[in-house]
């Protein structure tokens, strides 16, 4: 086995580093004899390298079990910089990459192998893995493992089980930066004993702690408006939504600062784009939902502003602990309003669906083995629950996923258990907890570093001196007259993006009134709709023709036509009527259904949705443009 | 119950080239009763000790090292047929049909199956019932009876999965309520669309689906070959509706004649053309539409000038020695 001295001797000539922290070394040397290591140290540690480095001194190849894409691109790059051959497998690759990385790996070109969790679900990629010369296992942010840590993820089950089944002579590293006491002991309990336990300090001294109290998501940006220019360097905005990392970033788009919003909704390409975009420093600011930044290794993001509480202090330090690697100074604020913690608390209190609906999956698979696209249609949940519901129920051992051909169905199992809610509930009430202690980090007045690092059992004494109750200085938001008008026309010039354009259809994008939500225009909606209401008031009216005016004002347009109603009466068309006179544009009414639908609101996903409509749209006279005597 | 970390090394060990299974078992023996360590245990033993301990040979050794290689490859495998619900039953298992290790004279013993569904089945008193792919419609009469019999004395009824006498014996047993193994043909994770089939017996319990072979191997005319001594060997009693005079059927009866099996072959009407009076010629018992024996129907054969010869009777004690405490 190589000595310390001859390891440092390697790391200098192939990675360019002068020697090993002790940590890393001492995690290093465990895994050279083949041990088990779960390794726990802050972000920015060096936690890759102590994979990385044994991988290029195995013979064979080191497969890297990592949730999440944007880290993997990021790590190969600067492998292949250091003439290390690594690559990765995922989804956002093409099946023909994909496959031709397979083959490089069994014959052995590859050291070091990226792959998301999820593979393991896939026929070719087991089928490969036969054909490979596999040398060690690694398992990247494994607090994923835990439904106790803050980023559990169902893929990983699959993965402790393979850890399971490995000769117990096989190198492992397990690798996180947020482990709490309960997550760890989880983690240990779940590989099953035989592995060591390494952990480290959490401390971050050059994070500059800040909370900002305000009244109003118009506060916040109003006060980001104001003040991000100033802050030194570059960084990124959470959001915590998809739809608020839209609405920060046109809102800078208006005031004149550069940003780009980021969110797991964007495609491959873009995303990949701004990841690179961030490396390059090219906007002050990325606005991104958490699914950005986890593991990128860049090492001066300046500041990191939360306008949403995370939903407990393990996001809030995962989140933030991907700043200020270089160790100069770095700015982390988190906004507060009270309202805030409704949008976490609803996800805690929704991210389980009621009992009645595992049953009616489990009812449907006791009958025959469903994908999940049948189980959508015969069950009618929405997408998400159906993710949920199927996870839980594979963590119960009440169905297996198995593969029929190159297809994945899922199967009641013989001797299944009965479902059992109490887990569930215990997880709510331990979320809820969670999300209270956050609200306890907003409000606390002593050192915020160390109620982070107390929260992830990091045993220690000495305060940070550098966050605002240390240093007794604290933000203030003064939200003035001008900034209030400011907020207001950007409001009303503000509309949303209706992205539908793709191959398949020759539509094009449209933009909405509002959000629902963000302004009044919903509830005006839903009055005439539901209440009795009347028509649509002139205001819906007067909106829809400023959108009209910014965004399509130089068209010329033949007709107007409008979707033909299930259950509201003649209030789009009558609203038709109107934007048709106001625009002078002619009003057709001959796009009809041909058979009587149901409202899609009784839908819970797009294929049912896509079911009750699809083909039931006619249009009678395609060419009634050209006998139109207007024209 | 086997350590999850061992299953690696039983797959592996199922994997060396040219062992067939009394070798494979023979080192068990070694391994477990004389040395009474783990499989884990011996494949971290040195070469030497392989060759002097376990009497090796030198191609031995390397075959063995080159599977000791692989078994992080065969977790890879083994995780991905437990996450399907597929289990994995090695020869020292409790779960393990004591009926098979009997019947086949431990060494000869397949030192894994692979199974899915009730395993329980694999305990329960049993009776296979084989014949032809293009089996006449008496004989599936006969297999119809024959199930229904089974089923209302609690007994499994063991069959191939072949077209014919086999699909009818499953069939009917389930028509029956009774209980069924199936014996593939092919790996078990290939089975796809039979799982799909008897889906609702599966996960009711009413059938096992148990394969011998790697997961993934295809079908073929070999490892069907392959799988009758496993049928038969499953069974306590054996029942044959129709047979060739050559094919598996066949081939599968002398092969149990030969392993002294009871082997009770329906007696066939006059008209018949088939080979079961050959069968019961050569050692096999007839029975009759409703599986009784007919011992004393030599004149009516002599009748047809059909060669004859008065079945043998055969006890218990016949058998190979029963090895005492194997794999236990
Ligand atoms: N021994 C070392 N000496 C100097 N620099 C090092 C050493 N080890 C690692 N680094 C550098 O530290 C940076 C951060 O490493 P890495 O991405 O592995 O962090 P991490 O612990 O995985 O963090 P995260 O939790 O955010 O994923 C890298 O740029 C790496 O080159
Ligand atoms: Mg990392
Ligand atoms: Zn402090």
């Amino acid at each position: 086995m190589l000595s310390r001295i001859e390891a440092e001797a390697k790391l200098k000539t192939l990675f360019g580093l002068e020697k090993f922290h002790d940590n890393q070394w001492n995690a290093i040397e465990n895994i050279f004899q083949g041990k088990r290591v779960l390794l726990i140290e802050k972000t920015g540690f060096g936690k890759s390298l102590c994979y990385q480095f044994p991988a290029t001194q195995f013979k064979g190849i080191t497969v890297i079990f990592s949730p999440l894409i944007a880290l993997m691109r990021d790590q190969i790059k600067k492998l292949n910089t250091l003439n290390i051959s690594a690559q990765c497998i995922n989804s956002e690759q093409t099946d023909e990459e994909n496959q031709s990385i397979i083959e490089q790996a069994k014959q052995g070109k590859i050291k070091i192998l990226y792959i998301a969790p999820e593979r393991q679900e896939n026929n070719e990629w087991i089928e490969a893995t036969r054909a490979m010369n596999l040398s060690m296992v690694v398992v990247d942010e494994a607090h994923c493992i835990s439904v106790w840590g803050h980023d559990f993820r169902p893929a990983f089950r699959r993965i402790i089980n393979l850890v399971k089944l490995l000769p117990t002579n096989f190198p492992v590293l397990a690798t996180t930066a947020t482990a709490t006491k309960r997550v760890e002991d989880d983690i240990l309990k779940q590989v099953g004993g035989n592995i060591t336990c390494i952990r480290g300090n959490l401390l971050r001294d050059n994070f500059h702690l800040r909370t900002v109290k305000v009244d109003s998501e118009d506060e916040k940006l109003a006060w980001l408006g104001a003040t991000i220019n100033q802050i030194p360097g570059n960084g990124i905005i959470y959001t915590g939504t998809r739809v608020n990392t839209e609405i920060y970033s046109r809102w800078f788009e208006h005031l004149g600062i550069s940003s780009i919003a980021y969110n797991a909704g964007l495609d491959g390409e873009l995303r990949k784009e701004i990841e690179n975009g961030l490396l390059d420093n090219r906007w002050k600011c990325v606005i991104s939902t958490n699914a950005l930044g986890m593991g990128i290794d860049k090492h001066d993001i300046r500041f990191i502003v939360h306008t949403q509480i995370p939903a407990s202090p393990i996001h809030y330090y995962q989140e933030i602990g991907r700043a200020g690697r270089d160790g100069k100074p770095t700015y982390l604020i988190l906004f507060f309003t009270p309202d805030d913690v409704q949008l976490p608390k609803a996800f805690i209190n929704t991210a389980r669906p009621s009992a009645e609906k595992y049953e009616r999956v489990i009812a449907a698979l006791k009958k025959e083995p469903l994908g999940e696209r049948d189980f959508m249609r015969v069950t009618n949940l929405k997408t998400t629950q159906v993710r949920v519901i199927k996870a839980d129920l594979l963590d119960q051992n009440i169905i297996r996923e198995v593969s029929y051909g190159k297809q994945r169905k899922y199967e009641f199992q013989f001797n299944a258990p009965k479902l059992s809610t109490t887990s569930f509930e215990k997880l709510r009430e331990a979320k809820l907890n969670e999300l209270d202690k956050m609200l306890e980090y907003v409000e606390t007045k002593s050192c915020r570093m160390s109620f982070l690092r107390n929260y992830l059992s990091d045993a220690h004494t000495e305060s940070c001196g550098k966050c605002d109750n240390d240093v007794q200085k604290s933000i203030k938001v003064h939200y003035t007259d001008e900034w209030k008008e400011k907020v207001e026309a950007f409001h009303s010039s503000y509309f949303p993006a209706l992205e539908i354009e793709d191959a398949k259809t020759n539509l094009v994008n449209g933009v909405a009134a509002s959000y629902y939500g963000a302004t009044n225009i919903g509830s005006i909606i839903h009055k005439c709709k539901y209440e009795n209401g009347g028509d649509f008031p002139n205001s819906l009216v007067k909106q829809t023709l400023r959108a009209f005016k910014k965004y399509f004002s130089k068209e010329t347009f033949d007709l107007i036509l409008y979707v033909p109603p299930t259950e509201s009466g003649n209030l789009v068309k009558h609203f038709a009527e109107k934007i048709s006179v106001a625009l002078v544009i002619p009003l057709s009414h001959n796009l009809v259904k041909t058979k009587q639908t149901q409202p899609q609101k009784i839908f819970q996903n797009s294929y049912l949705k896509h079911d009750n409509v699809a083909g039931t749209f006619n249009y009678t006279k395609p060419n009634e443009e050209t006998e139109n005597p207007f024209c | 119950m086997i350590l999850s970390s061992e299953i690696s090394f039983w797959i592996a060990l199922t994997q060396i080239p040219r062992w067939g299974n009394v070798k494979v078992n023979t080192l068990l023996q070694m391994i477990f009763e004389k040395e009474k360590i783990g499989l884990e245990d011996f494949f971290s033993r040195s070469v030497q000790e392989w060759k002097e301990k376990f009497g090796l040979s030198e191609v031995d050794c390397e075959n063995f090292t080159a599977a000791k290689n692989e078994l992080p490859n065969y977790s890879f495998i083994a995780e991905d047929l437990l996450s399907q619900g597929f289990e994995i039953i090695p020869i020292t298992s409790s779960d393990y049909s004591s009926t098979l290790k009997e019947n086949l004279n431990p060494l000869n013993a397949p030192p894994l199956l692979y199974i899915k569904g009730n395993k329980k089945i694999l305990q329960e008193s049993s009776l296979a019932i084989v014949g032809s792919r293009d089996a006449s419609e008496i004989s599936l009469q006969f297999t119809d009876k024959i199930a229904r019999l089974a089923s209302k004395q609690y007994k499994v009824v063991v069959s191939g999965f072949a077209k014919g006498v086999d699909k009818q014996a499953l069939d009917s047993s389930l028509k029956y309520k009774g209980q069924s193994i199936i014996v593939l043909p092919q790996g078990i994770s290939t089975f796809g669309s039979g799982i799909t089939k008897y889906y609702s017996q599966i996960i009711e319990g009413d059938v096992l689906v148990l394969s011998t072979f790697f997961p993934k191997s295809p079908w073929s005319v070999q490892l069907a070959m392959a799988r009758n001594p496993i049928i038969y060997g499953l069974a306590k009693e054996i029942y044959v509706a129709e047979s060739g005079n050559e094919g598996g059927t066949w081939s599968g009866v002398l092969d149990g004649l030969r392993k002294k099996r009871n082997i009770f072959v329906r007696k066939p009407e006059a008209i018949e053309k088939n080979a079961n009076n050959i069968l019961i010629q050569k050692g096999a018992i007839a029975v009759d539409f409703d599986g009784n024996s007919i011992p004393f129907q030599y004149e009516e054969i002599e009748q047809k000038q059909l060669v004859f010869a008065e079945p043998k009777n055969i006890s218990k004690e016949t058998k190979y020695p029963q090895q005492e405490n194997l794999f236990k």
